[in-house]
């Protein structure tokens, strides 16, 4: 059970990759990292205006979200590997798709993406909102990472 | 000898007293975690009332709406929760 929740956090890779795409956003980006406005403006260009106060940090570096995940007791070691199951199952359908092989077209993947993203966030919501809001705030990063045959496929190596 | 075996014995009921209390949560964390598990792969459940605990990884889940399930590991690492007659 113990070597389960330790291999557990090797998964949940999608959530871990938000980070990393948020890391690349921030790094583009010459503002300060700790000073970023929330996710959902930055990810949606926001106009050059003067920047907003620091906002307090709803986005997580991969080491903390890492971390948060696997430190959450708001979701059981079984469902953890649960969770772990179906983003599994997910990526093996964007690979399919890649390949051409998968009958699934980029909306019923999105819907699958979507469906899977609100079952963690049912989960976290309510016993650790500050994960849950960094999660939502990487939402739309983590799919255009999965959106895009190059960028997934960097993933996979 | 008589002051060994009160301090000894004071010592169980201590160590009793604070087991109990960690025992009942686990308990009630299993239940949701099993209830969860049991939510997403779509089953009904309602919520897990009772657990039987079958070796590691393996459980009988009994389910407030009366429904039961067998929920465990497989040997390639994925869940798998299967309606129980």
């Amino acid at each position: 059970m113990r070597v389960a929740h330790v291999a557990l956090f090797q998964l949940l890779p999608l959530l871990l990759l938000a980070a990393c795409s948020r890391r690349e956003a921030v790094t583009s980006d010459s503002g300060p990292a700790n000073g970023a406005a929330p996710p959902g403006i930055r990810a949606n260009a926001a106009p050059p205006v003067a920047k907003a106060p620091a906002a307090p940090a709803a986005s997580l570096d991969l080491n903390t979200l890492e971390a948060q995940l696997r430190e959450t007791k708001a979701i059981g070691l079984f469902t953890k590997i649960t969770l772990k199951n179906q983003v599994d199952d997910l990526l093996g359908q964007f690979r399919k798709y890649y390949q051409g092989k998968a009958k699934p077209t980029m909306k019923d993947l999105r819907r699958s993406y979507d469906l899977l993203m609100m079952k963690v966030l049912s989960l976290l919501q309510d016993e650790d909102q500050r994960l849950a809001t960094a999660i939502v705030s990487s939402r739309e990063a983590i799919w255009r990472l999965l959106a895009n045959e190059k960028t997934f496929a960097t993933l996979q190596g | 000898m008589h002051r060994l075996t009160g301090v000894l014995a004071h010592a169980l009921v201590v160590a009793a007293l604070f087991a109990l209390p960690t025992s009942a949560d686990d308990d009630e964390a299993l239940k949701k975690d099993l209830t969860a598990v049991i939510a997403l792969h779509g089953l009904p459940c309602g919520k897990v009332v009772a657990v039987k605990v079958l070796a590691e990884s393996d459980y009988n889940a009994s389910c407030e709406d009366g429904n039961r399930y067998h929920v465990h590991l497989n040997a390639e690492g994925r869940v798998v929760v299967e309606k129980q007659k």
